[in-house]
């Protein structure tokens, strides 16, 4: 199986520094342990992508278990998206695996989409584990949903997936490996700089929404949509046998969807 | 000084009730006005008293006069009663298109329809719902039209095509999804199939402007509302005021073709490694809990993953990490169950978005069982093993 993993330039989170994705990285990890499942048979591969002015802090990549890290070379304010579509369609691979978003760009999520689109490929958001499917060319991609479930799900290869914060984390990063890796840098054809649409300014972070409360409202107001029941004045059960204390909570968990049994 | 000397025996007088062979005096009777009224403070306080709040508030400069408002006032919340309101001939149409697990709305789901308000009512627009399964709800959630798509099982290919459809059919100003995991999905499916304009995870928004978090959250990028929107959690309060319609109208759409997906299979969370952050229902244990063997046994019956007070932790008797409150964690469950919990200020900090309370507790008036949906007043050791005994019987069965 030949699999690509995209590799986009970041930001770290708290110094600013320039840095890989931390879930691109998670990615890498899923990719790895998928190709070395697939027991030494030949053109089962990982390659890393990376579309833009500069490698900088990507090399580092090599270090966490990449062999092979195309970089493809653009202007700097060039759209990725037609080097990598290129890339990809040229590269022949069976899977691709992009991060949930990225952290340092515009941060969307968008890319792996339109490539999707323009590879008419399947595409699959948010996995948390990878295992070869039963069927040969399927994959089974374990999809992460809030609230600790997951999803199974089984696709036909060639597919593009993209990988959640919540899968194992990246593999450790070792010097050999770095001094292993190769990097080969592709010069991409000129493509029109996106044209930036919206107004820039310094973040600020905006107060969440606090319970029920509206706004302007008082002080006590605020404190009892806080420490209150939401729907209004619950029912009141004063010292009811075991069993029927039982019987209502029970009834009260079920008329909320609960499964529990 | 000018103030006239008070004559006790003319004030006596002049309460004299005439008749009667006896002089009558009637002392309660206010006399007659003589001069300079008398204050009363007692009946001052009473028209300065502001009804309706659960606390005694006193309103002295009476800027409502009392007594005028309160009349008016009691017929005010009458009418602030949720009221029907019909948009017959829409300007234009916003659409929405929440996750809605299970066919209920989640509280994401209904910032969503705040938010498709805001838009809509701006300048005379209907919100337009798409669902999977029409329900009851949408209307008083705030929808004018409901849509049904026509999706089963997991394929959101094929809801993003459907929805296409739709874009292209209607006139849609806006489409809003609620930005998770499977809202997330649809709206970037969507944003890649149409080439619409997309704004991800929109942080604020009002008719006139949007805002989000870009380059590792440190520029705020801000434009005129795109038409499609994925929006953030606890970004717009949800709709509340007035009921809409939410009729159904029908719309025809392509025939959904078969995608790669080859087998989808649901996998709910595992109850005993889920973080409490992240539980979707809580059960806890307090001071009032001593046979913890039977709370954990209940906690793994019900499914549900174990929390505890900070009594309980400081005690050892339960793990750290299963603290609930401000110095434990705030939870994001959707349903609490509270066995002997007193519900100290520290405690309820963490129960506060929790959208459904049950409070088993033996104290009437602890501040649990006034936070509870459910209250119960009655002793958890007794309740723990009949609620245990009633799953174990349906299981059975
Ligand atoms: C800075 C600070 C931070 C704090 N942070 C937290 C925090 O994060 N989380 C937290 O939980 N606390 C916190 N606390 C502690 C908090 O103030 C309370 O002391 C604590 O929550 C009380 O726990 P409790 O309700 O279990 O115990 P208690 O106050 O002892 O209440 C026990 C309750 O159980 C009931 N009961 C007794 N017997 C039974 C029975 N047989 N059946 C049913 N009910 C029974 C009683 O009526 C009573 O209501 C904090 C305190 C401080 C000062
Ligand atoms: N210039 C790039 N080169 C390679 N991959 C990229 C690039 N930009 C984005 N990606 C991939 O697309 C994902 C989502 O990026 P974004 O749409 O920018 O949030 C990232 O996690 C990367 O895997």
């Amino acid at each position: 199986m030949r699999i690509a993993v995209l590799l986009s330039a970041g930001r770290h989170s708290v110094s600013g520094r320039p840095a890989p994705v931390p879930v691109e990285l998670q990615a890498l990890r899923l990719a790895v342990d998928l190709a070395n499942q697939c027991g030494g048979q030949s053109g089962c591969d990982v390659t890393g992508l990376h579309a833009g002015p500069e490698l900088g802090p990507l090399a580092d990549t090599l270090g966490h278990g990449l062999g092979h890290l195309v970089h493809l070379r653009t202007e700097g304010a060039a759209d990725p998206a037609p080097a990598l579509a290129a890339a990809l369609e040229a590269g022949g691979y069976d899977l691709i695996l992009a991060g949930r978003a990225g952290q340092g760009g515009e941060d969307a999520g968008l890319l792996p989409y339109t490539l999707a689109r323009g590879l008419a490929w399947p595409i699959l958001a948010d996995a948390a584990g990878l295992a070869p499917g039963e069927a040969p060319g399927t994959l089974s991609v374990e999809q992460a949903l809030g609230r600790g479930a997951r999803r199974r799900l089984v696709v036909r290869l060639p597919a593009l997936v993209t990988v959640h914060p919540a899968a194992p984390p990246p593999l450790p990063f070792a010097f050999a490996g770095l001094r292993r890796g190769r990097v080969e840098m592709r010069e991409a054809p000129p493509a029109p700089a996106v044209a930036p649409e919206v107004e820039e300014r310094a973040y600020r972070p905006r107060p969440k929404l606090i319970a029920k409360a509206a706004a302007g409202a008082s002080a006590l107001e605020r404190l009892r949509a806080a420490t209150e029941a939401a729907s209004g004045g619950g029912r009141l059960l004063v010292d009811p046998a075991p069993d029927e204390a039982a019987r209502e909570i029970l009834a009260h968990l079920r008329a909320l969807g609960l499964p529990t049994r | 000084m000018s103030r006239p000397r008070k004559d006790p025996r003319a004030a006596r007088a002049a309460h004299l009730v005439p008749g009667g062979a006896r002089p009558r005096f009637d002392l309660a009777a206010l006399p007659a006005a003589s001069g300079r009224p008398r204050r009363d403070p007692r009946a001052e306080e009473r028209l300065a008293l502001v009804p309706g709040t659960l606390r005694r508030r006193l309103d002295r400069a009476q800027r409502a006069p009392a007594l005028a408002a309160a009349a008016p006032a009691s017929a005010e919340t009458v009418d602030a009663a949720p009221r029907l309101r019909v948009i017959a001939e829409p300007a234009y149409l916003v659409a929405l298109v929440p996750d809605a697990p299970g066919g209920r709305l989640s509280a994401h789901d209904r910032q969503l329809f705040g938010a498709a308000r805001l838009l809509a009512d701006a300048g005379g627009g209907a919100v337009l719902a798409f669902v999977e399964q029409p329900g009851e709800e949408f209307g008083p959630a705030g929808a004018d039209r409901v849509l049904a798509l026509p999706v089963s099982g997991y394929d959101p290919e094929a809801k993003a095509l459907a929805l296409n459809a739709a874009l292209a059919a209607l006139d849609l100003r806006h489409v809003l999804f609620p930005e998770t995991a499977d809202g997330g999905d649809l709206a970037r499916r969507l944003a890649a199939l149409s080439g619409e304009p997309f704004f991800a995870g929109a942080e604020s928004l009002s008719p006139k402007a949007v805002t989000r978090a870009a380059r590792g959250r440190r520029v705020e990028q801000r434009r005129a509302p795109p038409r499609l929107i994925s929006l953030a959690p606890d970004a717009v309060a949800p709709h509340a005021g007035t009921l809409h319609e939410g009729l159904p109208v029908a719309l025809a759409f392509p025939q959904p073709t078969g995608g790669a997906i080859v087998s989808a299979e649901f996998i709910p969370a595992d109850p005993a490694k889920v973080s409490l952050a992240e539980a979707d229902f809580v059960v806890s244990a307090g001071n009032g809990v001593s046979d913890l063997e039977a709370f954990r046994a209940l906690a793994a019956a019900l499914r549900a993953t174990p929390g505890a007070s900070r009594m309980l932790c400081d005690a050892g008797l339960m793990p750290r990490a299963a603290q609930v409150g401000a110095s434990g964690t705030v939870l994001d469950a959707r349903v609490y169950l509270a066995l002997g919990i007193a519900g100290a200020p520290q405690h309820l900090q963490g129960v506060a978005k929790c959208e459904h309370v049950i409070a088993v507790n033996t104290d009437l008036h602890a501040a649990m069982i006034e936070r509870a949906g459910l209250a119960i007043v009655a002793d958890a050791q007794k309740v723990m093993p009949a609620l245990l005994a009633l799953l174990q019987q349906e299981r059975a069965s």
